[in-house]
């Protein structure tokens, strides 16, 4: 947009928005507005033409999701903005002691925590494995999806949304009794296994819970279980929508299946891997309610990723609600910029446009 | 964190036999029913909520709901005024109480009317704000008199008294007569090096069970082996400021112990490795106690209330007796936290009075004492425990006599709830790194200074 705006100059002079330049042209299409108004038209039809003229019609329909997502998460937001410079614990809420501004306090406290920076950096190793992990995994079976037959791939793709529909709670219960150490299935087979395939006895009662490489090696594979059924219906999608004829023509040529993977399927539906990869992030970094299972969170404090560390800061004693605030809003602050970079990305490539 | 909550009403049924208890026996006024004397509610009797909400820690237990009912009754009786008043018991698993109590607050919904406490919660949660001032009721409750005396001052903050002390109770080792014998141990150890050596004999004689469990979560069981080196965990001076003491020889010395079971003597599984006694924080069954009862540990830390959350299959209880937790030389024993629950009024609660009158009936010398003997505990009456109150009881005999050398600071300091089970698990946490192998000195010094802080200011600074 930078780049079309510098190269017409003119342009900004006839308006400075494209709904602008729509009415622009709608100017020279209809007569001006100043000519005799058609009489006898009610209030009501007078607004709807200009509505009309206007092209607000998208605007009016657009209000009332605006209007909900402003009251359940731009308040709250900004709320939250407003509580991360202050000290907001228990005693305010209550209104019991008067709320106190200490400008960047939270901040800085939460800069200096050294178990922030461990729940950091737990966050972040957690997404760089399973962010790739559930691409893959979900893009494999988006292409098995795909060369199935009808019966196959009606099965395959059932049980995989079964997956992904099992409620986040009921999943992580199971993932944790499957690697229970009291009889649970994993402990018990690996116990089984001969030594020199990682086996033996002293699997038997292995905590999975109490340090934070098992314990992220199980929710590594709880979100890539949950998490891969998405990306494959949508890669799935995605495919439906390249002609055959690329394929066969590639083939044709004497491409495999891996050249002409990366030669047509991934650069035509680079923007959907783009979305997917952003969704993945998006959730991997924020992921709560598993980690919280499978970790036992409040007892183990050296697991933490950024949300349960946000979260405990927030509801353990003595809350402090300005401070998990803060953590959020940097939370928040991460991801926008990963957002953005995203963005520029795509811009650059000129696939918005 | 609701979903956690199991609640029963218990009333329900009992508030229409009260009914017509208080029909026939409604004459003359509120006080001159109550057996204990005593009743601050005269003014309220216009008022009587159709509600009142008790939040009881820990998992629902048959006989406690047995005993509630009876107390129920009695209340509709010695308080007609609240005849048709229900009485309604929410449990509250004790990992989420601070959580609970805070969510009730700040939300404004779902507020106790009573709430129980742990010991060493009152001083905290007196200073937050969260509980309404009992003293002009003790000053004219029949009952306070005979209160121990060390009890109510920890419940007092400012010369206000915010709790009434409900019970005690205490720690001791469970262990099983037939195995000791099996396994030719003649008298319970009363040293350390006993101790490990005991376990790991009892694991070599039973193969697939552990002999002692080195839980990390349970800052009230490791206290003792800190005080039973001649350490503490933290000091006040005059000046009422806390020195942490984690990296007192002394002191080091019970931590390298405690860790050295799992890591060395190898009597205590990984599991166990952030975990409380019950299993994980929150949990109200499982972990060692449930492992105790079903023979999988031989011996472990608990009160005598862990009877109650040991599971339908266990093992014999009749062989199951108790030691007091040794000391590093011997061959006295090492002094046991003196825990225990008070009973106190939410401050937001709209039924002060009722709330009370409740709590009289609860906590009155007849009641507490049949509520104590449910679980193991004592009462908090200075003649009843006087009197003995489990003569000849081979299974409460090493509580017992754990509960002659009790203490409590700094478990009840201030700020100690935020430091052992709120924003910071700083003990379990050092432990916890510990035995999955990090450095001592380092992590320890850690501990320390995180410690000092978090009891000074309440956060880690």
């Amino acid at each position: 947009m930078v780049k079309t705006e510098s190269r017409r100059p003119g342009r900004r002079s006839i308006s400075s928005s494209p709904a602008g330049a729509v009415t622009g042209r709608l100017r020279r299409r209809r007569p001006p507005s100043s000519s005799p108004r058609p009489p006898g038209l009610t209030a009501r039809q007078r607004a709807a033409i200009w509505v009309r003229r206007h092209r607000l019609a998208p605007y009016l329909l657009l209000i009332p999701a605006t209007a909900v997502i402003a009251w359940l998460i731009l308040w709250p937001a900004a709320q939250i903005g407003l509580f991360s410079f202050q000290d907001y614990g228990l005693m305010q809420i209550i209104g019991a002691q008067p709320t106190q501004w200490i400008g960047l306090g939270n901040y800085s406290q939460i800069l200096h925590d050294p178990e922030f920076w461990l729940s950091l950096r737990i966050t972040v190793l957690f997404s760089l494995v399973v962010v790739p992990l559930t691409l893959t995994v979900g893009t494999l079976v988006g292409l098995l999806l795909s060369r199935l037959g009808r019966k196959m791939a009606t099965f395959v793709s059932t049980s995989a949304l079964l997956a992904w529909g099992t409620p986040a709670v009921s999943a992580s219960v199971i993932f944790a009794w499957l690697t229970d150490p009291d009889g649970g299935i994993v402990d018990w087979s690996l116990s089984k296994l001969p030594s020199w395939l990682g086996g033996g006895p002293h699997w038997a009662e292995f905590s999975w819970q109490n340090s934070a490489l098992p314990a992220y090696t199980v929710l590594t594979a709880l979100l890539v279980w949950m998490g891969f059924p998405f990306i494959a219906v949508t890669v799935l999608a995605g495919l439906r929508t390249i002609p055959a004829e690329l394929h066969e023509a590639a083939r044709i040529d004497g491409a495999g299946p891996w050249r002409s993977f990366w030669t047509i399927t991934f650069p035509l539906l680079r923007p959907v891997f783009m979305v997917l990869l952003m969704l993945s992030i998006i959730w991997d970094f924020g992921v709560f309610t598993q980690a919280f299972v499978i970790t036992a969170a409040p007892g183990n404090r050296d697991e933490f990723n950024l949300g349960l560390y946000e979260y405990f800061k927030a509801f353990t004693q003595p809350p402090a609600y300005g401070m998990a605030s803060a953590i959020a809003f940097i939370l928040t602050l991460i991801l926008l910029i990963i957002t953005v970079g995203y963005v520029r990305a795509s811009v650059k490539q000129g696939e918005v446009r | 964190m609701g979903l956690r909550k199991r609640s029963a009403v218990l009333a329900a049924s009992a508030a229409a036999a009260a009914l017509a208890i208080t029909g026939c026996s409604s004459s003359g006024s509120s006080s001159s029913s109550s057996a204990t004397g005593g009743s601050s509610s005269s003014a309220s009797t216009s008022s009587a909520p159709s509600t009142l909400t008790v939040w009881r820690m820990g998992a629902s237990v048959p006989e406690q709901v047995t005993w509630m009912n009876g107390v129920v009754d009695q209340f509709h009786t010695q308080f007609p005024q609240f005849a048709k008043t229900q009485v309604k018991v929410v449990w509250v698993p004790w990992g989420n109480r601070t959580q609970d109590w805070n969510n009730a607050l700040s939300s404004g919904k779902n507020i106790p009317d009573i709430t129980e406490l742990g010991n060493t919660d009152t001083p905290t949660e007196a200073a937050s704000g969260i509980l309404a001032s009992l003293t002009s009721n003790l000053k004219s409750w029949s009952g306070a008199s005979d209160l121990v005396k060390g009890m109510v001052d920890n419940d007092t903050l400012n010369g206000e008294t915010y709790a009434v002390p409900w019970f005690g109770g205490v720690r001791a080792v469970w262990y099983r007569t037939d195995q000791f014998k099996a396994a030719g141990i003649t008298s319970t150890p009363t040293t350390w090096a006993e101790l490990a050596a005991d376990a790991q004999k009892l694991q070599a004689k039973f193969p697939g069970t552990y002999g002692f469990p080195a839980v990390t979560n349970d800052t009230n069981a490791f206290a003792s082996f800190i005080w039973g080196a001649g350490g503490q965990i933290a000091t006040q001076g005059s000046d009422g400021k806390w020195t942490a003491t984690l990296t007192d020889p002394k002191t080091e010395a019970a931590i390298r112990y405690y860790v050295s079971l799992y890591t060395t003597a190898k009597v205590s599984p990984s599991k166990y490795i952030g975990q409380t006694e019950l299993g994980n924080t929150g949990a109200t069954s499982g972990g060692a106690n449930e492992d105790f009862g079903l023979g999988k540990l031989d011996m472990y830390i608990d009160g005598p209330w862990g009877k109650a959350t040991m599971p339908k299959n266990s093992v014999d209880m009749a062989n199951v007796s108790s030691f007091p937790i040794p000391s590093q030389n011997g061959p006295d024993a090492a002094p046991v936290f003196a825990g225990g629950s008070d009973l106190a009024v939410f401050k937001t609660s709209a039924n002060q009075a009722a709330a009370w009158d409740l709590i009289q009936v609860m906590d009155n010398p007849t009641n507490s004492t049949s509520f104590a003997k449910l679980a193991g505990f004592f009462p908090p009456y200075s003649s009843a425990i006087s009197n003995g109150v489990y003569p000849g009881d081979q299974f409460m005999a090493g509580f017992a006599k754990a509960a002659l050398n009790g203490q409590t600071a700094p478990l009840n300091a201030k700020n100690w709830a935020t430091a052992d089970n709120g924003q910071y698990l700083i003990i379990p946490t050092m432990l916890k790194k510990l035995m999955n192998g990090a450095s001592f000195d380092s992590t320890v010094a850690a501990a320390n200074t995180q410690l000092a802080n978090v009891l000074n200011t309440g956060n880690q600074g």
